[in-house]
């Protein structure tokens, strides 16, 4: 069984390696403690960053960039990040183990943060500000996520989509309120 | 009722722009660093570290600056493991 | 047998109401048009002073009022679509449903009506996303561009400056680096030996981020010649990118050979997806 060569470690850092720091990092870990976590220097930590995603770029099969998706879901897991925490409020913290394991809780999330941009809010920030939860804790429940919702919809694409339409509703009237009113609210057919 | 529309549309706009402009950009301001040089030298033993004794090992006392094996990247090559 | 339906088919009422729908339809299009047209006028000054004035290198104060804009244009896209959806449509089933066959030189004058009124709702909506596309084209037009091509002098200039000032932190003697390094990186100090850690400002480090950008812009001729070729012609869009590709690799000369796989990568996609 040949080894794709795609995949073999840089600077002795696995792509699990990888996919894990990115996944910290958007936690709010900084490049140092990063480095340090999986035993190296800024250099080779750098050099690392960089010619995995020069990897994925050359890679047309999507394979990397695929497992990279999975191990960035299992990043919590990862033994050389595990005595790691960014710093969050115990409410955060709450929020945070909340959206990897309630779907629902997830789901509606991503919505609103996706609705937030259309009011002219970065939804990222939204979704920081109101629960404390980092991208890369969003992005990692994302990944959780990802399989059991591509079931659902080859399940049930319309209950999926009445789901999703109603959070989007729920999420555009706030909004819409938040920032009094939409703009052509008076006029009506 | 024309110039209420118009004004109505003026002041969306005037809150819309404050709220952008209020709203911190994720990850707080970007923090503009010069250019420096520094070395890290053995924090078992002292010693500085040369070019022949690779990178991953100190030459004198035997301490890991690192636990991997580098492999060829861009500058740093697997002839700089020690 | 045609005799029978040569009782003319008299409905006044319809012929008003659907008079009445077309005009109502009509002036809700123009409401809406008129609120589109003020918002984006109003908007594009607006847009274009807080791009100006923000001093974020990524511009995101300004992204964020762009992006609330195009969620306002959307929301009254979506209004005239529901309108279309719960009056003219519904009404052009329900009334159609009254009418005489269409082969009959009774049904044959309402039909036409009713026919003409489909046409001049649809041509209306299509006018109207016609404004709306305009719309978002010009709020799109105030992402100014950096100015990438000075952004990159100044790093040159900053370069060749910094290039011979640092010293070995072990014996004191004179570090020059020999390249721009956008990425930490060891350097060896010539007289002792010692592996130095160079680290790049952080606008050198971002300028690597930019790069590829720059090089876009700097061959958008090419691009532009490709996508105006009828029928388009590969061999300009591979012109393009080997031209896209060479001023990349002048501006980050380390990366020359990653780069060469993504060209190879980008030109096989293309190939795919163009035949």
């Amino acid at each position: 069984m040949s080894e794709n060569p795609l995949l073999a470690p840089i600077h002795g850092i696995t792509l699990e390696d990888y996919s894990a720091a990115c996944a910290k990092m958007g936690s709010g870990l900084s490049e140092d403690q990063i480095a340090k976590a999986l035993g190296v220097e800024m250099p080779v930590w750098q050099e690392a960053n960089l010619l995995w995603q020069e990897r994925m770029k050359e890679d047309a099969t999507y394979q990397i960039v695929t497992l990279f998706g999975q191990h960035f879901g299992t990043a919590d897991q990862h033994p050389k990040f595990s005595n790691l925490q960014a710093v969050v409020s115990p409410e955060a913290t709450g929020y945070i183990e909340k959206i990897k394991t309630d779907k629902d809780f997830y789901q509606e999330l991503e919505v609103a943060r996706q609705v937030a941009y259309d009011y002219g809010l970065d939804g990222a920030s939204w979704i920081a500000d109101q629960y404390g939860i980092s991208i890369g804790d969003f992005q990692i429940a994302a990944s959780l996520w990802n399989e059991q919702i591509h079931r659902d919809i080859a399940a049930d694409s319309q209950k999926y989509m009445r789901t999703q339409d109603a959070y989007k509703e729920k999420y555009r009237q706030k909004f819409a309120t938040a920032q009094g009113g939409n703009v052509a609210d008076d006029i009506e057919f | 009722m024309h110039n209420t529309e118009k004004n109505n549309t003026q002041s969306y706009l005037d809150r819309l722009k404050k709220q952008a402009i209020s709203q911190e950009n994720y990850g707080a301001e970007i923090k503009y660093d010069e250019a420096n040089i520094q070395v890290y030298d053995c924090p078992e033993c002292g010693a500085a570290r040369a070019l022949g004794d690779g990178l991953t090992v100190c030459a004198y006392c035997g301490y890991q600056f690192m636990t991997v094996k580098l492999s060829d990247g861009i500058h740093i090559k697997k002839g700089n493991n020690s | 047998m045609f005799g029978f339906f040569k009782n003319k088919y008299d409905n006044p009422a319809l012929l008003e109401e659907i008079r009445q729908t077309e005009e109502k339809w009509f002036v809700f299009l123009d409401k809406l048009e008129t609120r589109l047209d003020e918002l984006c006028s109003a908007a594009v000054p607006e847009l274009i002073a807080l791009f100006n004035e923000d001093s974020d290198p990524y511009k995101r104060a300004h992204s964020r009022m762009l992006t609330g804009l195009m969620g306002q244009i959307s929301q009254m896209q979506q209004k005239a679509i529901e309108a279309k959806e719960e009056h003219i449509i519904p009404f052009m089933h329900a009334s159609s449903a009254v009418l005489p066959d269409l082969i009959s030189s009774a049904g044959r004058k309402y039909h036409d009506r009713l026919y003409r009124f489909q046409m001049a709702c649809f041509d209306r909506h299509h006018q109207f996303e016609d404004k709306v596309n305009e719309g978002i084209a010009a709020l799109r037009s105030t992402e100014g561009n950096a100015d990438l091509e000075a952004v990159y002098q100044r790093q040159l200039t900053e370069f060749e400056r910094i290039k011979d000032k640092f010293s070995c932190k072990q014996c004191g003697g004179k570090l020059i680096l020999q390249k721009m390094f956008f990425i930490a990186t060891y350097i060896q100090c010539p007289f002792c030996q010692t592996q130095n850690t160079y680290t790049p400002s952080t606008e050198m480090q971002m300028l690597f981020h930019q790069a590829r950008s720059l090089a876009e812009q700097r061959t958008k001729h090419l691009l532009l010649i490709y996508e105006q070729s009828r029928p388009k012609n590969p061999a300009l869009y591979q012109q393009y990118l080997r031209s896209m590709f060479d001023e990349w690799n002048k501006i980050t000369p380390d990366m020359l050979e990653e780069n060469e796989r993504f060209y190879q990568r980008l030109l096989k996609d293309h190939s795919i997806n163009h035949y």
